[in-house]
């Protein structure tokens, strides 16, 4: 990519022209505004309405004075491009901005640290937290893990160092498993809880969640795998190494930020789970550390049962779930994008 | 000539016995994505056999869901038509923003800033639906409401933004879902469309300009129509992702068998996902059958899309080849 922008000498230029278009096209944003106030009109309506078209025909007007009819189509393609990416950013500060304010006023130590016992919808948030549900989704999500990463890690092995003629079936298999509804996941494990008679826990919670995470860590490794050069492999093998010796100690190595990254975005799919775990497990308002028996409950559960009832410390305690969950998700987010930045430093010096 | 040299089978097979382990354990685990599917499939079947044998087609045609009636008649239809309004909807909403904003990351920003956004875009992909459906009832319902309102009072003579009461507050309805599920496929579909641009030749967009071409033009006949197949398979895998949600939609969106079939800002509509979860905590016995079918309906149709959606995308990205 940079490579091709370096070879783009009027690269400059076009920028200036973008920024100049997109300038001129806030013109009539003052006088937008200006009516709205004067004239009490509906805000939406008027963006809708007024601005919008005002600001496609200043920019069209300044595109064509300055660049001829071409600019006319420049324009209006920069308007909108940047009015619907600006949306999409609204939308996401909208969520990330609600979470963080609403739920740092639910949020203290006691809120992470305390359980749920002898809480009521209505207690006040000086008592009782989301220490169980931390434990829970900790508890659930590990088990998961263990069960999810070595399976996925062999479908990707299998995918990319063997020459089986079936790698395309099961690529396929995996990638229909990666749109299974989380909904019907749940419901698959309920229905071998009624066949089979085994209580509802922790552990059947995580089964719910074994087929999700499963075809993320399986693609994103194989994802990581492909971008090792495959000459160190055939190196390793020129050298006398058996297959499985050139993998662990060559392609494995040089994998790792890749896997690694495997492994966070598997967790970050999973740990925000809601409904495969409502099916599958017993909300429980102690802290409970054994996975194998009795209930559990994870911080996705915990914010949909509150959720369910109005009360308002009911909602300010769904909002301080959501940004303990945000936080966790936020931070095994950043930690596979720090780990992912090696990977591509290292396949842009294979290429 | 002397009878020829014996050749050495050239298909290379594993030659020592760690070897064999190694290929024969990752074999065995790769398959198991093949188990898995089965299992659900057969898990569920099983289970929602009686169901099926007793509702007939009526279970996806007809519009009655009673448990307490002898002999019990369990019906999806208004659940599965809504799935379908829902993901359509949100597939409205979401691909001119999707495309824009993979257009924006791709032609436009300056490499630093294309990849921050990038980074954006994937961190709306890992919200878990439950925070969206958190945000979604307590901050942007009131929010779309309003704009739902301001849809009706001026376009209310079109039959979709029609409602039969305007006093019902215009919350709860597929408007909304549609909207919350938008912002749930935006990421998956940016993250195709931006793939397939980068991909691009970017001589035929330079010639294009060359040619005198503006962006609006080279973007509409050379960039679209040369990547067009791997945006309507990115679009299919938003819609999978669609029609499969559960929790946010459950939140915003008010579930009834009373069948919607297009007024979007009626307060009432259907998903399947949803209804599962909404009827999961009553059902015993027969109706939990019915449930289990629902998610094997579901699940066969996400199979589809899916499936037609991958093919797509493959077939867009031959540079991928394995």
């Amino acid at each position: 990519m940079a490579k091709a922008l370096a070879n783009q000498p009027w690269r400059k230029a076009n920028v200036a022209r973008r920024l100049q278009i997109f300038v001129a096209s806030l013109i009539p944003l003052p006088l937008v505004v200006l009516i709205t106030i004067t004239a009490h009109l509906n805000p939406i309506l008027s963006f809708a309405g007024l601005f919008l078209p005002l600001q496609l025909i200043a920019a069209s007007v300044v595109g064509y004075l300055a660049y001829g009819r071409r600019g006319v189509g420049d324009a209006v393609l920069v308007v909108l491009t940047f009015f619907f990416s600006a949306f999409v950013l609204i939308l996401l500060l909208s969520v990330l901005s609600s979470v963080v304010i609403q739920g740092s006023r639910a949020i203290s130590w006691q809120f992470i640290s305390q359980n749920n016992v002898y809480v009521s919808p209505t207690t006040s948030l000086d008592y009782g937290g989301v220490g169980h549900a931390v434990v829970g989704t900790l508890l659930v999500v590990l088990l998961t893990t263990i069960a999810a990463v070595p399976l996925g890690l062999a479908m990707a092995i299998y995918l990319t160092q063997s020459q089986s003629k079936t790698r395309n079936l099961v690529r396929t298999f995996t990638q229909a498993l990666s749109g299974l509804p989380s909904v019907v996941s749940g419901l698959f494990i309920l229905s071998i809880i009624e066949a089979t008679h085994i209580g509802r826990s922790g552990f059947t919670g995580a089964l719910a969640l074994f087929p999700l995470m499963l075809p993320t860590v399986a693609r994103v490794a194989e994802e990581a795998l492909k971008l090792v050069p495959v000459d160190l492999r055939y190196a390793a093998l020129a050298l006398g190494a058996p297959n499985y010796r050139a993998f662990f100690q060559v392609i494995l190595p040089a994998a790792k930020s890749g896997l690694l990254t495997a492994l966070l975005l598997g967790l970050a799919r999973v740990v925000g789970e809601t409904a495969p775990l409502i099916l599958t497990m017993n909300p429980s308002s102690s802290t409970s550390l054994n996975p194998f028996n009795g209930g559990m409950t994870t911080l996705p559960t915990y914010i949909y049962n509150y959720l369910a009832s109005s009360y308002e410390t009911s909602q300010a305690r769904a909002w301080g779930a959501a940004l303990v969950l945000l936080i966790l998700v936020g931070f095994l987010f950043g930690l596979a994008r720090v780990l992912g930045k090696n990977k591509s430093i290292k396949s842009k010096a294979s290429k | 000539m002397s009878e020829p040299v014996q050749r050495r089978k050239l298909v290379a097979g594993p030659l020592s016995k760690g070897d064999k382990w190694f290929f024969r354990s990752t074999s065995i685990a790769a398959h198991f994505a093949f188990v898995l599917v089965a299992l659900v499939l057969v898990f569920l079947l099983v289970r929602a056999w009686p169901v099926l044998q007793s509702q007939g087609l009526g279970f996806i045609t007809g519009n009655t869901w009673s448990p307490d009636q002898k002999p019990i008649v369990l019906q999806l239809g208004p659940m599965l038509w809504g799935s379908i309004l829902i993901a359509f909807v949100g597939i409205l909403i979401a691909t001119p923003m999707a495309v824009s904003m993979a257009y924006l990351i791709v032609f436009m920003l300056p490499k630093r800033l294309a990849k921050a956004f990038t980074t954006l875009v994937d961190l709306l992909a890992a919200l878990p639906s439950v925070v969206i459906g958190l945000w979604g009832l307590l901050v942007f319902t009131p929010l779309a409401a309003s704009w739902a309102e301001v849809l009706n009072k001026y376009l209310g003579w079109i039959p979709i933004f029609g409602v039969s009461n305007a006093e019902n507050g215009f919350m709860s309805s597929p408007f909304i879902a549609g909207w919350i599920v938008a912002v749930m496929i935006v990421p998956i579909i940016t993250s195709v469309t931006r793939e397939i641009f980068s991909q691009l030749d970017k001589d035929l967009i330079n010639g294009a300009l060359a040619l005198g071409g503006s962006r609006l033009s080279t973007f509409r006949k050379v960039i679209l129509p040369t990547s067009s197949g791997g945006v309507v398979g990115g679009v299919l895998l938003g819609l999978g992702r669609a029609v499969g949600e559960t929790v946010a939609i459950f939140y915003v969106l008010n579930l009834t068998m009373d069948i919607n079939w297009a007024q979007l800002l009626e307060p009432h509509g259907g998903a399947v996902a949803s209804w599962i979860l909404a009827r999961f905590g009553e059902a015993s016995g027969t109706e939990k059958q019915g449930l289990m079918a629902a998610g094997l309906v579901l699940f066969v149709i996400t199979l589809i899309i899916n499936y037609l959606a991958n093919f797509i995308v493959n077939r867009a990205q031959p540079w991928r080849k394995n």
